[in-house]
């Protein structure tokens, strides 16, 4: 039986999703366990999947299924058991992210569900929505090189990295903004400041630390 | 001819890879291109596979996924493109040995059906089965001795590998058989050549 609360975070690259995540959970770990764990990020695919984008070998499908095994590795090493213990688990990218990017990649949404289907849903799934622009915008400001998986660079090939990041990062607000509904996401509008959008997240995630020990 | 894929299924020890030797051979005499693809041997994932199983032996469903990669990976960046050139395809392991190989571990056969089902159906199969004597003989021979890894460790602890390795090859076998239709399963305890005959005969009707 689970007994942890599971919290997804979702947004597009510099939404500010990152940083939320780990603003929340340094306040729920004042008061419970908590784990951050992030995309992409498994001890022994991770490296693989980087080596692969690098070398442009990733077909569509392929990319959806090393992104799965990825997931899944975490999932059973980590979410799972931290979950079943009592922890507060906090996901900075869940399923969603796979079924934006691997759909716009052209990979069925039918199939990605069922793929990700072993996974349970999050008791709250967090959207911070800004359209690409504003996050050019912050990128721009923190002087950072935009990376060529932000601008999409398997599907816009050749485009340079500003226009392939606003064309590639429209496409996956389109497809979050379909799924919103249906996945229940807690829409919060990024355009506002950090501060009031953590106040904001943590209104909600108060309700359920307080019922859930 | 269009896409041609020649799959045979079975456990390790089951004759899959010799009997693939030898249809291969069969078939490049007889003036066809052939191409080889098989579980853990893609460029993209396949070796680190092998890594690192050890460490991830209880993870069954990464465990699935990763040999899910490892098979698209062959089939989008190789088999498509030799296919297309005319090549038939030879599968040393397909789609129903990472069927039994979950279901002998417990995950969903709905789940696991839903996710290959991306993948091209193999005109033909052969599910190989033999008697756990058979095959633990088999592997004896080939490697020198019973890995515990390959003997489902992680499903049945038991007092020795033998009485492990059995009982794992009759899981692993129940399931394939479940999976295979009847016509397609041909029992390899007996002369290789024998055997060898049985398939070429059915490769023969799709070949020619």
């Amino acid at each position: 039986m689970k007994k942890g609360v599971l919290i997804a975070f979702e947004g597009i690259d510099g939404s500010g999703k990152s940083s939320q995540a780990s603003l929340l959970k340094d306040w729920i770990e004042m008061r419970r366990d908590a784990y951050l764990t992030e995309w992409n990020s498994s001890d022994w695919i991770h490296d693989i999947i980087k080596e692969a984008k690098k070398k442009d070998l990733l077909t569509p499908l392929t990319f959806s299924l090393i992104h799965a095994t990825d997931f899944s590795d975490r999932y059973e090493r980590y979410i799972l058991p931290m979950l079943k213990s009592g922890f507060v688990v906090i996901c900075d990218r869940y399923v969603y992210t796979a079924y934006t990017r691997d759909t716009v990649r052209g990979v069925s949404l039918d199939w990605v569900k069922k793929l990700y289907s072993f996974a349970i849903k999050p008791d709250v799934t967090f959207y911070i929505r800004v359209q690409p622009e504003i996050a050019l915008e912050r990128i721009r400001k923190a002087k950072r090189k935009i990376k060529p998986q932000e601008a999409g660079s398997d599907i816009f090939p050749g485009l340079p990295p500003e226009e392939g990041f606003l064309k590639y990062q429209a496409l996956i607000v389109e497809m979050y903004d379909k799924i919103a509904k249906d996945e229940n996401f807690v829409i919060i509008d990024g355009n506002k400041t950090p501060k009031e959008i953590q106040m904001e997240i943590r209104k909600v995630v108060g309700e359920y630390i307080d019922y859930s020990i | 001819m269009s896409i041609l894929i020649i799959a045979f299924e079975g456990i390790e020890g089951s004759g899959r890879t010799a009997h693939l030797e030898a249809v291969k051979r069969y078939l490049e005499k007889k003036g066809y291109g052939v191409t080889i693809l098989g579980l853990q041997m893609s460029k993209l994932i396949g070796e680190r596979i092998a890594q690192v199983k050890k460490n991830i032996v209880f993870e069954r469903r990464t465990l699935f996924l990763a040999y899910v990669t490892d098979l698209a990976d062959q089939i989008e960046n190789y088999i498509k493109p030799s296919l297309d050139a005319g090549f038939i395809a030879l599968a040393d392991g397909y789609t129903l040995t990472l069927t039994a190989w979950g279901l002998a571990r417990g995950l969903e056969r709905g789940w696991m059906e839903d996710v290959l089902s991306v993948f091209p159906k193999p005109t033909l199969t052969f599910t190989l089965v033999s008697s756990p004597e058979e095959i633990i003989k088999r592997i004896i021979k080939k490697r020198g001795y019973l890995d515990p890894l390959s003997a489902g460790i992680d499903i049945c602890i038991k007092d020795d590998v033998y009485t492990a390795y059995e009982s794992y090859i009759n899981k692993f076998q129940d399931a394939l058989i479940s999976l295979s239709k009847k016509e397609d399963i041909i029992h390899t305890d007996k002369e290789f050549d024998e055997v060898n005959k049985e398939i070429v005969m059915r490769v023969d009707k799709f070949t020619s």
